[in-house]
């Protein structure tokens, strides 16, 4: 999308705990209590900006559901909602 | 008296579509033909002319006479940028500029003279620090004679042809310089017409029966009769693009068009004008760009209406495209009264809501009013779905 366009959904920065196999155990300070599916996401390897994320789709003890996301090329984790 | 001056900018399009790999330029290399359009080459490196190729020949021929041929996939977007900056660096001098096409700019220099010491050398010495790369320049009393002495210009050396009658020893290859008579080179010289004098020579009523309104053109060129400049129209640049994240084509595509008019139409620039014409252009994913020129039947500022008319150029994008850019060309008289495309009762609503967002960007500025525009509902990545883009009615 070109830089004036104004997206929905933009990702967050988060602060996420992690356990073995990168699984989170806490968002934002908040325990994760189930994790409901994870996927991986690798698109525009062709170009320079290549991404690769690993997807994450978890429920807080206070019983929101998150979508969170590690960005491979970097570690950072961010945020959907 | 040599008032036309020509800059030329020989191999322009392939220079910029080869971009970075001007090796490519020291062997054989053609333009390639734009995907979907007639198979004949562009514009061709030095190496390839001396294979015999010229530009505008079929690209079958172009291999058979040089199977090592290399193709430059064509980029007219680029093109048409480099070219803009080229033609804007002579409007800079003061010159109103005819941009037949890329790689040819004419312009009168009576006008100018004054302005830059009062010589014709003074306007070539200004053409030269305005464009800071080698170019062509020729002078002459038409625009032909002007082309024909950049054609043999040296690029640090300006050529003045001071009368028509120099033309005759020209040779008449210098007729694809024009549009109208491109194709005529070959065939002349298959009769032996070799050169501007012999063809200037033959009877008029010839050249009309075996060419028709082409012959007729070519004889007129080739005494140095040619029509006067039309120097193009200054226009302000107004456009929008928009990087598609995936390679998009079909729906997708169409809802990335409708966010580009939108925003197009949103622009305080436009201030309540209407579009007469625009220019559609894509990155294609498999290298090159595409670009399109369209003129509207009507002057137009409904977004459902350009719509309508751009997603049909879509429909012939040759390959899915990483970039689309939606470009004013030319704009229409402002007209806050225009028609809609079902003209029902429902037009009055309309207008009274155009004019609430109207009276609310006036307070909140351009983001005052916005819509969600789904561009892309399948994407795997949430961002990439949808966007708040102006509301347009």
């Amino acid at each position: 999308m070109s830089p004036g366009a104004r997206r929905l959904a933009v990702p967050q920065p988060a602060a996420v705990l992690t356990g073995p196999g990168g699984r989170p155990l806490a968002v934002d300070r908040h325990e994760v209590v189930a994790v409901r599916e994870s996927w991986l996401i690798e698109d525009r390897w062709w170009t320079d900006r290549p991404l690769r994320r690993r997807y994450w789709e978890v429920v807080t003890v206070d019983g929101r559901d998150l979508v969170v996301f590690r960005e491979l090329q970097d570690g950072q984790w961010y945020r959907h909602r | 008296m040599s008032s036309i001056v020509c800059v030329m900018l020989p191999r322009f399009e392939l220079a910029v579509a080869a971009g970075r790999r001007e090796a490519l330029l020291e062997g054989p290399a053609a333009l390639a033909p734009e995907p979907g359009r007639e198979q004949l080459v562009g514009e061709v490196s030095r190496a390839a002319e001396a294979f015999g190729i010229h530009p505008g020949m079929r690209l079958g021929e172009a291999l058979a006479r040089c199977p090592r041929l290399a193709l430059v996939p064509p980029d007219p977007v680029g093109v048409a940028d480099e070219w803009e900056r080229v033609v804007v660096a002579l409007e800079g001098i003061g010159a109103a500029v005819e941009d037949d096409r890329p790689g040819v700019a004419c312009f009168d220099a009576r006008g100018l003279r004054r302005l830059h010491g009062g010589s014709l050398d003074g306007v070539v010495s200004a053409v030269r620090a305005a464009l800071r790369r080698p170019a062509r320049i020729g002078a002459g009393p038409s625009r032909f004679c002007a082309l024909a002495a950049a054609a043999r210009a040296r690029p640090r050396r300006a050529a003045i042809m001071a009368r028509p009658g120099e033309l005759a020893g020209e040779p008449v290859a210098l007729l694809r310089h024009r549009e109208r008579t491109a194709a005529r080179p070959e065939a002349l010289e298959r009769l032996g017409v070799r050169t501007l004098g012999e063809l200037a020579a033959l009877p008029r009523a010839a050249l009309s029966d075996r060419f028709g309104p082409a012959g007729l053109i070519a004889h007129d060129l080739a005494h140095g009769r040619d029509t006067p400049l039309v120097p193009r129209r200054a226009t302000e640049a107004l456009e929008e693009t928009l990087e598609l994240e995936e390679s998009a084509s079909g729906a997708q595509l169409e809802r990335g068009l409708a966010l580009l008019i939108d925003r197009l139409l949103a622009r305080r620039e436009r201030d309540g004008r209407t579009l007469r014409a625009v220019v559609l252009s894509a990155a294609l994913v498999e290298g090159g760009t595409w670009r399109e020129r369209v003129v509207f039947r009507e002057p137009l500022a409904d977004p459902a209406r350009m719509g309508l008319v751009l997603a049909q150029r879509l429909a012939v994008l040759p390959a899915p495209a990483e970039a689309l850019r939606l470009a004013v060309e030319r704009f229409g008289a402002p007209h806050p009264g225009e028609r809609a495309l079902f003209d029902d009762g429902a037009a009055q609503r309309r207008a009274r809501l155009r004019e609430a967002i109207r009276q609310v960007r006036a307070v909140a500025g351009p983001e005052g009013a916005l819509r969600v525009l789904t561009v892309d509902p399948d994407s795997r990545v949430p961002e990439r779905r949808a966007v708040l883009t102006p509301f347009e009615l």
